[in-house]
């Protein structure tokens, strides 16, 4: 039976935004405790020293210095692997070795923490950190992987050898690829290069660390993953879980960056050395150099296809750059293979990575992880083979897509896939038929282009995927919602409602969701992998179910019908034959806890879901540039994104995702360059006029078509949408300026010079 | 450094503080007032989420010298809502699910406000500009765009009845 919906699927307002738009919403950034303490680091100017001498007494003894810590000081307590998801998580064993000191007497990296301070205010701390003298004794360094694997260059960490942190393979390789190459009618390959994309998340990372008398320890964290930074934490201080609370209050922006712990070790550093509350907010510049951003790539890919278009096999290597310490970033190639070598039907796939460590800041996760890389190339040869075989990239991609039934990316059964509706819906939206192919001339040339992608809603089967949910009733038939995915921005909060409130017959703003505190909220995964309305969904889902049955269990008694001749709706329980016959739920939960017959019951609901499965959302991309061909300016006119998504759960808060997808994905196609420079190591992109991600102006006419389509295995068939929304876009440019002026960019970002430099190879040919 | 003492008008309500002479508006307003609904994000005035009202003019807290706004009519976003009631803005933003992370709402929020108290018909590419110093890395900007149009409808037809 199709069950009418009246709470999914409603574009609800936010819990959470009359708190945000007035200024009461309260971000780790503004919290202040009596006594606080404000915290500093004083950051490497090099990119690879060791430091021969730290002289910290001038600094101690500034009026206002409560401490100064330096590696001598952290040394007692562990190194770590800032992005949380080690052995305990990961199925297949993957470990990356904890070689991250709170502070390290050896900078692997500009911007790397070398000492910090501690004082009554901003300015005396900031003061207190000139004064610090440190003798540094430069080494040489190496900023580019592939000179980083040569014989002879700089060593970086000491279990690296070659300064390959890890090779990584695809775990889903298949067939014979070098067979079905030879047995190809057409092949298309090239060499692809990726940024080290920024999250340029609004609020700098930050945290706050106090410490009561009884030696427990509360941490404000802007942690995506909650719970694992708290284990993370004990294991690192020495201290039992139960020692350690995390209070995740609102976050200003993550996108992937607060997956991993920022600000949080050398905020607690400071706090346990002083034994009062310290605050630590990052600059932007510490924004920029201290914290992980998206993994840059190298990478040949090659593609073979028979003469009608079916693709045959594919083939990567990939060379990425971690950065000093290896953190998140060599899960990207893996991630990223997944999604690009299991987007279409292909039966012969291999994939290999090298992770190279060099003197540079750390790489890691951001929206999409590998996806957005990979696709790049991808998506960019598919169209190059549509043009040799004479079809149109539409026919090409229709050919080669999966369909239900098939294996999905992670190797696990694709339950649902409206890829196809997507390609279609986008095209005749963009204009395609019209646009696409035609003669372009003149000065300012348009074109049009497309591309797709699969992602994930969740991380299983690669991770242990688990999420936690409790729910109760009130005498009044309201509810709390136990539960701790991250609020990011993402309006979890108010999916989880709708999906709580649709189930247990009540509306979305009768439940109160209670959060953000690891003393009161089962163990939570946290949010990324795009996980959240998915798991936390289903545990919510099946939370509400448990203590939907009680209210049916005891207002079947009221009514002298059995539980299954019960309907449940808009706050009602009524007999499905007799609408008349019907109690409220408020009646039914004030009764079971003031009862007086020795049957009382807190109605509730508990459940600690495990993802077994994982449903991808797919998505078509399509754009339409214009191309000065004098300037070599690319200026995006529009973008439609057509997303299947499952059921939306609030289209509002989906097209919010997709929308801001668009702006990440413009930036990274055209504006976003990280800037090292090659001769000091030294990060020249430390803030917004250093780095250009697109404003308010660069923004073209958008459109976000939602397929809307319930997959079997999302609560109430959702999938995943936070990280889709980007994956596609710089693609999707790139194939629309080939449209337009006939020439390939291979290479991120599409800047202007790039632009009138291939015009200019295209002219000499 | 020498203190001095500065008397500030914020929201409507007047303050004597004694600071000294480098401090910024933005650290006044956070540290000192304890209106933290004024965020500090590039500190360098490219991304606008210190934004506040000086005088009804959109200005950079981050960049101004607390001692320079003296006497002057400061409006923070805390100064917009009356009691539980929010300003049409406001209202608009969360309506329009033109927040998400929210961090910088605030000032978006206020420079949206600056453009409609001069300008209640902005055309689409006015009401851009207006916004055009304030970053977002969440909504791609749609839903702001949506929600302030919609503000300075509700606006005008309060303003005509």
């Amino acid at each position: 039976m199709i069950r009418k919906l009246s709470v999914v699927g409603r574009r609800i307002i936010q819990p959470d935004a009359a708190a945000k738009a007035t200024g009461e919403a309260l971000y780790a950034s503004d919290i202040t405790i009596p006594g606080m303490l404000i915290g500093k680091v004083l950051r490497s100017p090099y990119p690879h020293a060791r430091i021969k001498r730290i002289d910290r007494s001038k600094a101690e003894k500034l009026p206002g210095v409560e401490a100064v810590i330096t590696p001598e000081d952290t040394a007692q307590w562990k190194k770590f692997d800032r992005g949380l998801k080690d052995l305990p998580m990961i199925a297949g064993g993957y470990i990356v070795p904890p070689d991250e000191g709170i502070l390290n007497e050896r900078a692997r990296h500009f911007g790397d923490a070398i000492a910090a301070v501690a004082a009554v205010n901003e300015h005396t701390a900031e003061e207190a950190l000139e004064l610090i003298e440190v003798e540094y004794e430069e080494l040489s360094f190496v900023i580019d992987p592939e000179e980083a694997m040569k014989p002879g260059a700089p060593q970086i960490s000491d279990f690296a050898e070659g300064n390959i942190g890890k090779h990584m393979s695809y775990p889903f390789a298949e067939g014979d690829v070098e067979k079905a190459f030879r047995e190809a009618d057409c092949i298309v390959e090239a060499a692809f290069g990726t940024t080290k994309q920024e999250h340029c998340t609004a609020e700098t990372a930050a945290a706050v660390a106090s410490l009561d008398i009884s030696g427990r320890l509360t941490v404000w964290s802007q942690c995506q993953l909650a719970h694992m930074a708290r284990r993370e934490i004990a294991h690192i201080f020495n201290m039992p879980v139960h020692k350690v609370k995390i209070i995740t209050p609102f976050i200003g922006g993550s996108f992937g960056q607060r997956g991993a712990l920022c600000a949080e070790p050398v905020c607690i550093a400071l706090a346990l050395k002083t034994g009062k509350p310290v605050k630590l907010v990052y600059s932007r510049e510490e924004n920029f150099t201290a914290l992980e951003s998206r993994t840059g790539f190298k990478y040949n890919l090659r593609i073979g296809f028979k003469k009608d278009g079916t693709l045959t096999a594919m083939q990567i290597y990939m060379l990425g750059r971690l950065g000093g310490y290896m953190g998140c970033g060599p899960m990207a190639s893996t991630v990223g293979m997944i999604f690009g070598l299991g987007h279409y039907r292909c039966p012969n796939r291999a994939g290999e990575a090298d992770m190279v460590m060099t003197n540079t800041p750390m790489s890691g996760a951001f929206r999409g992880f590998g996806n957005p890389a990979i696709m790049w190339g991808i998506e960019q040869l598919v169209d190059e083979a549509a043009e040799k075989l004479g079809m149109d990239p539409i026919e090409i991609r229709l050919k080669n897509i999966k369909k239900a039934g098939e294996l999905a990316n992670m190797g696990l059964r694709l339950e649902s896939t409206y890829l196809e509706e997507c390609i279609k819906q986008g095209a005749e939206a963009i204009g395609w038929k019209e646009k696409q192919g035609k003669g372009k001339e003149g000065k300012i040339r348009r074109g049009v282009g497309m591309a797709t992608m699969t992602h994930c809603s969740g991380a299983a089967p690669l991770y242990l995927d688990h999420s936690n949910a409790s729910i109760k009733l009130n005498e009044d038939g309201s509810a709390d919602l136990v539960v701790h995915p991250a609020p990011v921005g993402q309006h979890i909060w108010g999916a989880l409602s709708q999906i709580a409130a649709e189930e247990l017959g009540i509306q979305p703003e009768d439940i109160n969701i209670v959060t953000g505190d690891t003393d009161v909220t089962l163990f939570e995964y946290g949010s990324d992998a795009s996980r959240s309305t998915y798991a936390v969904g289903n545990a919510t889902l099946i939370a509400a179910r448990q203590a939907k049955e009680q209210i049916l269990e005891r207002a079947a008694k009221v009514l002298e019908v059995s539980p299954d001749e019960l309907e449940i709706s808009d706050r009602q329980i009524s007999v499905r034959a007799d609408q008349k016959k019907a109690i409220s739920v408020a009646e039914v939960c004030y009764d079971a806890i003031y009862n007086f017959k020795g049957e009382c019951l807190n109605i509730s609901g508990k459940c600690s879901w495990e993802s077994k499965w994982n449903s991808p959302p797919t998505g078509a991309f399509l754009a339409e540039v214009e191309v000065n061909t004098e300037t070599g300016r690319v200026t995006v006119a529009r973008l439609v994104t057509a997303m299947d998504c499952g059921k939306a759960i609030n289209p509002m808060a989906v097209e919010g995702q997709l929308e801001g997808g668009m702006q990440q994905g413009i930036g990274y196609g055209l504006t976003e360059d990280y800037l090292i420079n090659k001769d000091t190591g030294v990060v020249e992109s430390v803030n917004y006029d250093s780095y250009k991600m697109p404003g308010i102006l660069d923004m073209p006419e958008t459109r976000v078509i939602i397929i809307d389509e319930p997959d079997p295995k999302g609560p109430f068939g959702a999938k995943g949408v936070g990280e889709p929304g980007m994956v596609g876009i710089a693609p999707a440019i790139a194939n629309a300026i080939y449209d337009a002026i006939g020439v390939r960019i291979r290479d991120l970002p599409i800047t202007p010079e790039k632009v009138l430099e291939a015009l200019s190879d295209l002219r000499c040919k | 450094m020498m203190k001095q003492i500065a008397k500030f008008r914020v929201n409507e309500r007047h303050y004597e503080l004694s600071i000294e002479p480098h401090v910024l508006l933005v650290e006044v307003l956070r540290d000192e007032l304890g209106l933290t609904g004024t965020k500090h994000s590039c500190e360098i005035g490219n991304c606008g989420a210190c934004t506040v009202l000086v005088d009804g003019r959109p200005v950079l807290s981050c960049l101004t010298l607390a001692l320079t706004v003296q006497g002057r009519n400061i409006t923070t976003i805390e100064g917009l809502a009356q009691g539980t009631t929010l300003h049409p803005i406001q209202k608009a933003f969360v309506d329009h699910a033109a927040i998400q992370c929210g961090y910088c709402t605030p000032g978006m929020i206020l420079s949206a406000k600056a453009l409609l108290d001069k300008n209640l018909n902005p055309t689409e590419q006015e009401l851009k500009q207006a916004l055009s110093g304030n970053l977002c890395r969440c909504t791609g900007y749609v839903k702001i765009v949506d929600a302030v149009a919609a503000a300075a409808e509700v606006i005008s037809k309060e303003a005509s009845t």
